[in-house]
Parts: structure tokens; sequence; C-alpha cells
């Protein structure tokens, strides 16, 4: 049975480990391993994901729609055929966008207050 | 390598059987493929790795305990058992406590269901001691057990009291005696039938 999905904004705020890793499956798909690297990247390693937080996260991303196991699976030759790829769904997307305006108002509210830092 | 592949997969026994089932060899291989990028790394890094690992491991396999706990039918269904059984409880008491303000009062109007509320009373003892473990210990249906459990028992107290009601009470009455257990089936099997709803409702959705 389909489950009934809510709307993105009702899943708003998100954590920053669920923002982070779909961030990262925003660019394609990737597996375990490769959503931590890019994570670590994309925060200056300041989120280091274990791998308890990952994959908890990964099951609830499953559970709600937000993400999907990927069937394509990269050349053998390429890459541990083991490895399960994950994708962002449409949906996903969506709450994506909704947490990124978030963030978006909340920086303009910062950035009127004059609290951002200073370009250099 | 192969010690602290194993070290992890023995930490991973501190997560849920199911979710390390389908996330276990996900969590050695990441495991695996962090450890080998600390390694060249030194000392320092690699005890970092090490306790940011544990800590990892600390914080989020209790959640995932509480989380499947949390999914499982049988505590989802606790409150819904002491619901059921505390309504038996309160039936029970009070059908007993109106049988003996009936007899100590010779109120006529309680009399009237003396048989019922008898019956009400023994079948209701006898068959839900049969029910109550064996729904919760077993996956049976709750309500064909609560049926069949209700035949069996009125059944053998019915047939019971013709026996030896007829050879000792010479005021025995096969009528009212069987009303009053074909009502006492029907009121425990409505009560029985109420809480094998509630229990199919609060199943977990996804």
């Amino acid at each position: 049975m389909q489950k009934q999905r809510l709307n993105p904004e009702e899943l708003l705020p998100l954590t920053p480990s669920v923002f982070h890793i779909l961030l990262a499956l925003s660019d394609g798909d990737l597996h375990g391993y490769g959503i931590m690297q890019e994570v670590a990247e994309h925060t200056d390693g300041q989120i280091r994901l274990g791998p308890g937080t990952l994959y908890g996260a990964i099951k609830r991303l499953l559970g709600s729609g937000l993400i999907v196991e990927a069937d394509e699976r990269p050349d053998p030759e390429l890459d541990d055929e083991r490895r399960r790829y994950y994708r962002l769904t449409d949906y996903g997307r969506q709450v994506l966008k909704a947490e990124v305006q978030r963030i978006s108002k909340m920086v303009s509210v910062a950035q009127r207050k004059k609290l951002t830092p200073k370009q250099t | 390598m192969l010690l602290s592949k194993r070290l992890f997969q023995l930490m991973l026994l501190a997560y849920p059987r199911e979710f390390r089932l389908e996330y276990g060899p996900d969590m050695a291989q990441v495991f695996c493929d962090c450890y080998r990028e600390t390694q060249s790394q030194g000392f320092v890094t690699s005890t970092t790795f090490w306790l940011r690992t544990i800590c990892d491991v600390i914080r989020t396999a209790p959640l995932e305990r509480l989380d499947t706990l949390g999914r499982d039918s049988a505590m989802k269904n606790l409150k819904a058992n002491v619901i059921g059984l505390l309504a038996c409880l309160v039936v029970i008491v009070v059908a007993f406590l109106l049988l003996g303000y009936g007899r100590r009062h010779e109120v006529a109007s309680i009399l009237l269901f003396g048989h019922a509320l008898d019956a009400i009373v023994t079948a209701g003892i006898i068959s839900n001691l049969i029910i109550f473990p064996l729904v919760m210990a077993t996956r049976l249906s709750p309500f064909w057990t609560a049926l069949w459990s209700l035949v069996i028992v009125n059944g053998a107290l019915l047939l019971m009291a013709i026996l030896i009601g007829s050879r000792v009470d010479p005021q025995f009455s096969f009528s009212r005696v069987s009303i009053g257990y074909v009502v006492s089936f029907i009121l425990w099997l409505g009560i029985h039938w109420i809480w094998s709803q509630t229990k199919n409702t609060t199943e977990p959705v996804a």
C-alpha cells in the first residue's frame, strides 16, 4: 500500500546529518562511504558521519521515501558491486529545497541584523 | 585490519538484529574504508577515528533499539492488552458485587439475572485466564482465540451445571441456566471483539 506522504514543510527542520546526506545525494547516486566523504568535504571536515549515524539516517530516509536504493550498479571493475547506491527521490528533492529555503530565510534575517560575517 | 574489522563487527551486536541484518555488512564495509583511510595518517588520527566510532555506536545503538521497540507490535499492543485486561476485571468485579448485593438484599430485579451474573463471573474468570496468556504469548488471532475459548468454557460450565445442578438443586431450571451462559458468551465475545479491534488498530501503519 502506498504510504501517504507528508507536505515537505512538515518534515522540517531536518537534522544536520539528514540535511547533509540529502545534499550529498543531490548531485547523483552515492554509496555509504561516498556520502560520508561528500559530507566531510562539504563541511570542511566539521561533520564526520559515523557508520551508525549514516545508516540510521539512511534507514529513516528510505522509510519516509526521501531516498531510494538505486537499481543501477557501476561497472564491477570500477567499484565493489556489493555496495548499495542511494538516490534522491523527487519528494526528497522537494524536502531538501524546502529546507534550503527555510535556512535562506534565517540567513536573510541574520543579514538584516548585520550578523553575517563580513565578505572579504 | 582484520582484527579491527572483527572488533567493529562485535560492536555491531549493540544494534537490534533486524537493523544489523539489513545494514551490518554495509556498516562494516564503510568502517573498513574509513579505517584504511586513517591508517596512513598516523597514530593520533587512528585513535581519534576509533574514539569517534565508539561514540557513534554508543549514541546510535540505543536509538535504533528504541526505534525497534517502538515498532514492535507486542509493545504497541501492550496498552491495548492492559486496557482489555482491566475491562474484563471490571466486568467480573461488577457482576460479582451485583450478585452479592442482590442475594444479601434479595433484590428481585438483580436476582432475575442471577444465572447470567453467575455465568459471567465463573466463565469470565476461567476463559480470561486462558485467552489473555494465549494471545499475549502467541501470534494467535485474539478474536478466534476468544471465540473458541468461550465456546469451550461456557459449554463445559453449562454441561457441569446440568449434570450437577439438576441432581443437587430441586429448583434447577435448565432454560434459565442455559440463557445465563448464552448471555455470558455474548457479553464476553463482545468485549473480546472490541479488544481485538483495538489491537488491530494499534499495529504499525508503515
